[in-house]
């Protein structure tokens, strides 16, 4: 394993860096660091990102000096595995009628029932959960789907929109304004009050065409 | 989900213990102007923010008249027992961009809770909210900026914009600061991360702000300080100096209540 940096984000939160961007192995080092700190004491919220653990904790119970060598002798002691982090395999049906499903048809050479079968046929792995409440970012989508962000944002993407960028995807969990492609619908709820997000880093993710 | 909560926590908290309550009682917060508010019973209330720290035993059918915020930006009211808003997540916090509870409005009823109350205590010293620089940690980006972006920061006098609210302040500057290049992959973010997107014109995340973004953070304003940039009106002036860990560190203990 590649050593990450570990640096302060603040006064009460230290950020984990693996150097090299954003890839399948380094988001399972994250993964595997995240399971090893999840018992940490005075750890008061962890934010695991593409290259990137956060820990959040309480300045009042631990200063930095001490979280840090705690974490750096977690990584020292043992190669850090994403197998031991539980996650769950998620299923969510899909009505693919999305208003951009036929222009990313157009614009990636394919019928739109290629479009559907490679944006349903794998397993996605949840990333990161963030930007909005319960807004997961799940990868990596097939490199034959992938487009730029639209050129200019949509002002209102609705709830439960199923979308597309880059080698991404992900569901809207409320109407806010949004920029990537609309390929179809889902009535999962991703987001709710009492839950909180539906979606955690380490679950995996499937789409489930709806006819 | 975003922190959300007090914007001046150490002000939300001082309240709380000016009435008895435990300092995370939910309590009310308002901005940039007053209003008035009617109890059906008997209370005990504290009204605290910048340089304003009033307790009033107040009867029953009486109006409690909520001052409009003169120095800062934001007051707290907290009422022995604390606010029984509803729990969501394990917080009272209303959090408006998710829908999470609502702003108040005229003619709203708002449940008093019975927390179990202490002495109550007048913290006296409160933040230096008008005067001197807010410090600032090295941000986990700052190796992206050069020095001489690293001074600009700290000498401009920033303005803090008419385009700030509960997620974030806009600065503005004399010169905008020369952002990176580097396309960064979207990590955790913090509450007083200053974050330099592609216009050079930095925006500090305050209690609402995101949990993560993709923009390079060149500093962190320390704990002891969020509340001094959060009472700041929009059109004043703020400046930055740096500080080391240890010192945000003794920053925060000598803060009592933060």
């Amino acid at each position: 394993m590649i050593f990450p940096r570990v640096i302060p984000l603040g006064d009460r939160a230290l950020t984990i860096t693996w150097p090299g961007g954003i890839s399948a192995k380094t988001h399972r080092w994250v993964r595997g660091l995240l399971s090893k700190v999840e018992k940490l004491a005075d750890v008061e919220d962890l934010v695991p990102a593409y290259t990137t653990l956060t820990i959040f904790y309480n300045p009042a119970q631990v200063d930095y000096q001490t979280l840090s060598r705690r974490v750096n002798a977690i990584l020292k002691s043992a190669p850090v595995d994403a197998a031991t982090l539980a996650g769950r395999e998620v299923r969510i049906p899909v009505i693919y009628d999305g208003a951009d499903l036929e222009d990313v048809a157009k614009r990636t050479g394919l019928s739109t029932d290629a479009v559907i079968a490679l944006h349903s046929e794998r397993w996605y792995d949840v990333y990161l959960v963030g930007f909005a409440p319960g807004w997961a970012y799940l990868g990596e989508l097939d490199p034959s789907l992938a487009l730029p962000r639209r050129a200019s944002p949509r002002p209102r993407v609705p709830r439960g929109a199923v979308a597309i960028a880059d080698r991404q995807t992900g569901v809207y969990p409320f109407a806010v304004p949004g920029g990537w492609h609309l390929i179809g619908r889902t009535g999962t709820v991703m987001f709710d009050t009492s839950q909180g997000a539906l979606l955690r880093v380490g679950d995996r993710v499937r789409f489930e065409p709806v006819r | 989900m975003p922190v959300s909560g007090a914007m001046d926590r150490w002000a939300s908290h001082a309240a709380n213990r000016m009435v008895g309550n435990p300092d995370d009682a939910a309590v009310f917060e308002w901005a940039l102007t007053g209003g008035r508010l009617q109890f059906d019973r008997d209370v005990v209330a504290a009204i605290r923010g910048p340089g304003v720290s009033v307790t009033h035993a107040v009867r029953a059918g009486e109006e409690l008249v909520l001052p409009r915020p003169a120095v800062g930006r934001f007051l707290y009211l907290a009422v022995a027992g604390g606010l029984d808003t509803p729990v969501i997540l394990g917080s009272r916090s209303t959090y408006l961009p998710a829908g999470l509870g609502h702003a108040i409005k005229t003619g709203d009823r708002i449940p008093i809770g019975s927390l179990p109350t202490t002495g109550a205590t007048t913290p006296a010293d409160e933040p230096r909210y008008a005067s001197g620089a807010v410090r600032v940690l090295e941000g986990p980006q700052r190796h992206l900026f050069t020095d001489d972006v690293w001074d600009q920061l700290q000498r401009t006098e920033w303005k803090v914009s008419r385009a700030s609210d509960r997620m974030g302040y806009r600065l503005e500057g004399e010169a905008p600061l020369a952002a990176p290049a580097a396309d960064l992959p979207s990590e955790a973010a913090c509450v007083g991360a200053i974050q330099v997107p592609p216009d050079g014109l930095p925006i500090v995340l305050m209690a609402d702000g995101p949990t993560v973004g993709g923009y390079p953070k060149i500093a962190v304003v320390i704990s002891a300080d969020l509340p001094i940039l959060a009472q700041r009106p929009p059109g004043r002036a703020v400046r930055f100096t740096e500080v080391s860990m240890d010192e945000a560190q003794a920053a925060l203990r000598a803060l009592s209540g933060a």
